[in-house]
Parts: structure tokens; sequence; C-alpha cells
């Protein structure tokens, strides 16, 4: 049976960072999910299967956490002991604050209507940018151990993707009055 | 016959070594279907006629189930209150959800059982869509019992990847119901997508779009080196070829003028329909007549009454790439499922929103069965996994109510399954010792949006000041997609937990009876076989035995006469009764009394076979 490894990271037999090689994160996910998943043991007994459940549940939780670049930049803030949970109006500069603001009532401007498309398109790629901006802040302040400065960042990071998801939910009740 | 057919030892025929039958079942809303390793390769078993799909319809009349499937589909137009179809479209709904939208004409619903538990009112009395469901099962089950001369001893069962907890909490029951072990419930897309990948070898990124009669599903799937990864999934459950057909029968009613039309009507004039949109697969034009008016349904017309219907399909496909954040330009493969893909608007409008055109090569109304059944033999160990495994997400967010009757979603649609997640809660007032967990389920941000799953309370909690406390709630969904909740508050380990159950429709108490009701009536049905087989066994051997001294009675002793007349009596008067262990004692006794006899009219005919008899009569005494 699988063995927990300390870390995510560890569990793929990647090394600890936020870079990682996608492909080997997928091949890694997958061979050992072909190991310990439920359908393995399908006919197994109670105990066997209540394992597989908890071994596959963690397998997919490392998985899904390594995945996605925010949640791993949370991870990895975890890693070295810090709260992400927990964000402070202080955490974010003034100017920041204020360019969310700006983003969140372009958003809440849009007309109701298909020309909204173009516009919601726009900021779709304005959010994305600065994410990606970001990221790259990310990662250099981490690999520097800049570890207070990560954080804004990732809490930064936490804000467009959050603010990405509002443009989605956007762009779905918009198409759904839309003809196409 | 003969005194030996009958001297074996235990009574009845030696029982076969079990063989591990596994199938795959594909429950659908219009039409079910079966499929099972027939000479070393999965196919969907057909009826004594040669149809594959078993009209997915109960016909129910004052005795009980009169008929299942095309018989029962057949009496839809003359007995249409008392032939239920399309009962997969009420599992897991309220009541309410069932009178509302005139989804379920021309049915009644029982409201005696009440809100919770909503019924169909019929002629045997009040039959939920469990029920309805299970007798379709039952009915798969001895197709394959009967094809494949073996019991049924695993089947995975396809579910729509759009259903919620509490649908698939009642497949289960109505598997359960039918006496059906229930190996996995597989998502009817991957099922799909199982089937061609296995056949071909097919690897990269799919989409499955899957129309059947009522339910639309959409899923995108990775495959590579035999792990298929769903990576979204979206759809609508009530959406489906019956909305087509529901559509073009508005249009007929508008077109002639027609009144209002009576519940009774509905299904002929649901039928009219359905055979105008068939006809338009392959023709510009289809005629149609209703009640004394005649006209034709033109291809571009139809185009123009299901266009809301295809935009809705093509939403979904939509919301599904955005959720994967995946172009559609990635896309390898595009497979249609479901006997309404059939229809060219909607061909055209997948091809269109894709970019290419779908495939269809197998037959789109079997192929979800095919892969089910394929699935199933690898996990009853038929067939070695190798490297074939199904990596399944959650299709729904599940969450919890907090404060402003807000959802906070624990587990977000689209997680990979099983899963656990857990999160930190408080309480909001000073000195609060419980705390009231609703667990829904559902996209929305606003409880009463979202559909509740389970309610449940956690006690124990000392009192502190509000915001003190901290109770963690852990949400488990295990590889079928079905949900345990449990809560338990940090200093005191007080402790709560909930299998989730559908809220609406039966609650586990429901379950259990109807379970112990089937278990009964299966109890009784073995009771009366075991009494008919020993009836049958006791005839035989007391006919042989009349026979036996006809023939050959002089080579009784007069003791011998009187104690196999003795048996014989006790025997006669047994079968008066109905305790077929009796019988079968009895059955023994006389069995035993002449033994002898039995062995000196062998003798006899092996002395006759000697004197130059012929060795059949020797074959035929020998039975």
């Amino acid at each position: 049976m699988l063995a927990i490894a300390d870390n995510f990271f560890a569990q793929f037999a990647l090394p600890v960072g936020f870079e990682i090689h996608p492909g080997k994160l997928n091949a890694r996910y997958r061979k050992l999910q072909a190991e310990v998943h439920p359908d393995r043991f399908a006919a197994a007994g109670e105990a066997q299967r209540l394992q597989a459940i908890q071994l596959s549940s963690h397998l997919n939780e490392a998985y899904e956490t390594l995945k996605s670049p925010l949640r791993r930049a949370g991870y990895l803030l975890r890693l070295r002991g810090i709260d992400v949970e927990q964000v402070a109006q202080s955490d974010l500069a003034p100017e920041l604050l204020f360019e969310q603001m700006e983003l969140r009532e372009s958003l809440a401007d849009l007309p109701e209507d298909e020309s909204a498309f173009d516009q919601l398109h726009e900021l779709n790629r304005k959010a994305a940018n600065r994410l990606a901006e970001r990221q790259g802040q990310f990662v250099q302040a981490f690999a520097g151990n800049r570890l207070e400065e990560a954080r804004k960042l990732f809490h930064e990071l936490q804000f467009l993707h959050k603010f990405q998801m509002e443009i989605h939910k956007k762009e779905e009740s918009l198409e759904s009055v839309a003809d196409f | 016959m003969s005194l030996l057919q009958i001297s074996e030892p235990g009574g009845g025929a030696a029982r076969q070594a079990i063989h591990r039958r596994a199938a795959g079942i594909d429950l659908g809303t219009t039409n079910s279907l079966i499929a099972t390793a027939v000479g070393g390769e999965v196919r969907t078993l057909a009826d004594a006629c040669g149809g594959h799909l078993l009209p997915s319809a109960v016909h129910y009349g004052a005795a009980g189930v009169l008929a299942v499937g095309a018989a029962a589909k057949a009496r839809a137009t003359a007995d249409p209150g008392n032939v239920i179809v399309s009962a997969k479209r009420a599992l897991g709904k309220s009541l309410g959800e069932l009178q509302a939208g005139g989804n379920f004409r021309p049915y009644r619903f029982d409201a005696g059982k009440g809100e919770a538990a909503p019924a169909f009112a019929t002629a045997a009395g009040p039959k939920d869509p469990v029920q309805v469901s299970a007798t379709i099962l039952s009915a798969l089950a001895r197709r394959c019992r009967e094809e494949t001369g073996e019991e049924l001893a695993g089947a995975v069962i396809t579910v729509p990847a759009y259903f919620n907890d509490a649908q698939r909490q009642q497949t289960r029951h109505a598997a359960e119901l039918a006496g059906v072990e229930v190996l996995r419930l597989l998502n009817e897309p991957t099922a799909a997508a199982v089937a061609y990948g296995l056949d071909r070898g097919e690897q990269g990124n799919i989409i499955v779009f899957d129309l059947g009669g009522g339910t639309f599903d959409v899923s995108l799937l990775s495959l590579r080196k035999g792990v298929f990864e769903v990576l979204a999934t979206g759809g609508d459950t009530a959406l489906g070829g019956d909305d087509f057909d529901q559509a073009v029968a508005d249009w007929l009613i508008a077109q002639s003028g027609a009144e209002a039309v009576a519940a009774p009507d509905w299904p002929a004039l649901l039928q009219v329909a359905n055979r105008a949109r068939e006809r338009l697969g392959d023709a510009d034009q289809a005629e149609v007549a209703w009640r004394g008016w005649r006209g034709a349904l033109d291809a571009a017309q139809f185009t123009e009454i299901a266009a809301p219907l295809v935009r809705r399909t093509i939403l979904s496909c939509r919301r599904v790439m955005r959720d994967a954040g995946m172009d559609t330009g990635a896309i390898d493969h595009v497979l249609l499922v479901g006997g309404a893909t059939r229809m060219p608007v909607i061909r055209g409008a997948v091809a269109k929103f894709f970019g290419r055109e779908p495939l269809a090569d197998i037959d789109p109304d079997r192929v979800v069965a095919m892969g089910a059944g394929i699935q199933a033999e690898v996990l009853i160990g038929n067939q070695p996994a190798g490297d074939f495994l199904l990596l399944d997400v959650n299709p729904l967010s599940l969450g919890v109510e907090t404060m402003g009757e807000l959802v906070e979603k624990i587990i977000r649609r689209n997680t990979a399954i099983p899963v656990a997640k857990s999160q930190e809660f408080t309480t909001f007032k000073d000195g609060q010792t419980a705390m009231a967990l609703h667990v829904v389920q559902g996209e929305r941000e606003l409880v009463g949006e979202c559909r509740s799953l389970a309610r449940f309370t956690l006690g124990g909690i000392p009192p502190m000041v509000a915001g003190a406390a901290k109770v963690k709630v852990t949400f488990q969904v295990d590889a079928d997609g079905l949900l345990s909740v449990s809560a338990e508050e940090a200093s005191t380990g007080s402790k709560a937990e909930v299998q989730v159950k559908p809220s609406f429709g039966l609650d586990s108490g429901q379950v259990e009876q109807m379970l112990r009701d089937s278990r009964d009536r299966a109890r009784d049905d073995m009771q009366a076989r075991a009494l008919g087989e020993a009836r049958l066994d006791a005839t035989r051997l007391m006919d042989a035995i009349s026979g036996a001294i006809e023939e050959d009675g002089e080579i009784l002793s007069a003791a011998e006469q009187g104690d196999i007349d003795q048996a014989l009596a006790e025997l006669r008067e047994a079968m008066e009764e109905d305790d077929s262990a009796r019988i079968e004692e009895l059955t023994r006794q006389l069995n035993q009394v002449s033994e002898a006899f039995a062995a000196r009219r062998m003798d006899l005919a092996a002395g006759a076979a000697l004197c130059g008899e012929s060795i059949d009569t020797l074959d035929r005494e020998a039975g």
C-alpha cells in the first residue's frame, strides 16, 4: 500500500518549489491512483475499501493542490509555517486596494446585453496579465526567502483569481440571455 | 419412468459452480439496456423478439405489475395513467416538483405518502420512482439470467454525470430492491468513452455529448494510457429527446387550433410528435395528422422549434470548456451518445461549436451499456484491471448553510473523487451549545436556490463566547459520488455525522421497509418454489413405484408390500398439506423402503438384457 509522504511534492517525487513539471505531476498521479483507487478494491473487504478511499482522497487532494498555481503557492507558504487563511486589510497596499475596486466596478458597470462580451474579454485579458505578472513576483519573492512579501503577493493572486471567477459567472449569465 | 430416476441423494439437480456473471446496465429514461460478456466480448442482450432496448415502461393493474418494456409501452395510449414511462426523471424529486411544469402529465401523484415520498398513483396503488426503476432492473437481470444461464453477481449501473446525490442514492435503492448488487455507479458519458476508448485505443481529450430521452450530459474527459480522467462535467437533468417531442406537440396544438389537450390524450399526441421528429432525421419534411388536422413539419420549422433546446445544450458545452479552462481547439474527439443525437439539428450544432465532426460509429443507444459492461467485467475480477482506471469528478458543488442563508462550498464541482475536505466553523452566539448543520448541493450562493441534502445537529459544545468554539466539518465523497458529512468540536471531541440520504424521496426507514417487503416477498416465492419442487419429486416417485409394482409386483414380499403401501399412503396425505419439509421427508422414506425392490428390478433388467433384450431398453430403464 501507498505510504503517505511528508508533503504533497514528495508524494509525487517532485522537488519542493513553485515551478513544477505538469507532465510528471500528472503521470505520477495517475500511476499512484491506479494502485490505490477504490475501484481496485471493489471486491475486497470493508477495511481495505475504506483504506482505498482514504488513500485515493489523499492523492486527489495532493494533486489538486499542486495542479493549481494559486493553491500551490498557498501550500508552499503553509509548508513554511505561514497562515494564509487570515488576511488583514493591512496586508494589501492602498494602491492595490484601489486597483481591485476599479476592476470590480468595471465588472459591475457592464451592460446587460451582448455588447458586454467584448469588454468582458478585455477585462479577462487584463486580469490574466496581472495574474501572470504577480505570479512571477511571487516566485522570486519565495525563492529569495522574502516570505512576508510572498504572502502579500499570494493574497493578490487570490483576489485576481476570484475576480476571474466573477468574470466567468458574468459571462455565463450573459450567454444565457444572448443569442449565438 | 423408472425408480432409478429419482433415487439420487439430496433430491434435485446438483448445482453448477457459480461463475461471477457481471453486467453493465444503462437504466435510461426512455429505454434501458443490459450488456455482458458473451464469448469474450461485451455486447448488449436482446429479448426473445431480438430487441436490445427495453422501453423503461411499467404497466400497473389492480393485481400489480402487468407488463414491463415494450408490452407496457404499447398500452400507454390505452391506459395512460397506469403505464409509467420516464420514471427516471422523477427520481429524487419532491411532490411539488413533480406536479409543477406539466413535465409529468398524464400522471397523478399520490399525495397520501406526502411531500417527502411522492409516488405515481396507479391501479396497483402508489408506486414511487424507485419501485418503478427496480421493476425495470429486475426485468433486465432476468433477461441476463435467461440469456447466460447464470445469476447476475454484480452490475455497473450508469447514471447521468449530472445526477445529484438524491438521484444517485435512489438509483442504488432501486438496485437493492431488485436484488442487483451494485459494483459501481458510473457516469454515462464516462461509460461511453470506455466503450470507444478500449475498442479503438483512442487517446486525447474527449467530449461526450449525451442527449438521451430525458437527460442531457456533457463531459470532458482526458484519456491517457488507459486512465480516464474526467476534467469537467455539465448538463441538465431535465432536458432530453422528450422535450423535443413536447415542443413539437405544442407546435401541433397551436397549428391545429386544438382545444386544451386532456391528460389521457397526451401519450398519443407525443407519439405523433415523436414519429414526426424521427422522420425528419432522414427526410426534409414529415406529414403529421392529429385529430382530423393534417399538415407537414419541415426541417426549417423543426430547427426553429428546437432552437431554444439546442441552445441549452450548447450553453452547457461552453460551461464545461470554461470549467476545464480549455479551448475547443484542444478537443480531439467528440462522441455522440443517446438516441436524440440522431437529430441533424443536434449533430450540426455540436459540429459547429466544437469545430469538428462528432463520432457516432457505435450505436448511440447501446454505447453506454457496453462501456458499463466492460467496466463491470473489470470490477468483478473477470478481466484483469491492467492500466484501466476511471478517475471521476464530483459534478455539483457541496456545501453547508452559514449565517444569512448563504452557502459555504466545501467541495467544489469538478473536484476529483473520492475526496475528503474539512473546514472549521464557529458558534454565532455566546453560550451556544449546539450547531445545526444544513448540507446543500448546487452552484448558487443562496441556500434557497440549492438543493437541500440533509440537516443534522452537533450537540455537546461547551458554553463559550461566540466565535471561540471550533467545529470541524468534514465532507467525504466516495468513488460513486455519494456523500457523508461529519462534524467535530475540537475541545470536547463531541461528534455527529450523517450519511446523506435524499431529503426528497425516501428516507432510510422507508427504504428499509421496502427492502423488508421485497425480502418477505422473495421468501414467500422461495417457499412456494420449494413446495412445488417437493410435490413434483414426490409425484414422480409415487408414479414410478406404482408403475413398477404393476410390472414386477410379484418379486415383492408381503412385508415389503406393506411398508411401501404405508409410506405411499402417508406421502399422499402429506401432499394435501403445504409443508414442503414433511413431503420431502416422506419422499425419502418411501425411497428408502423401496430401495431393495429397485435393486432387484435392476438385476431383473440386467438379466433380461443378457437374454437378448435390446440395449435401448436397458438405457431407458436406467434413466
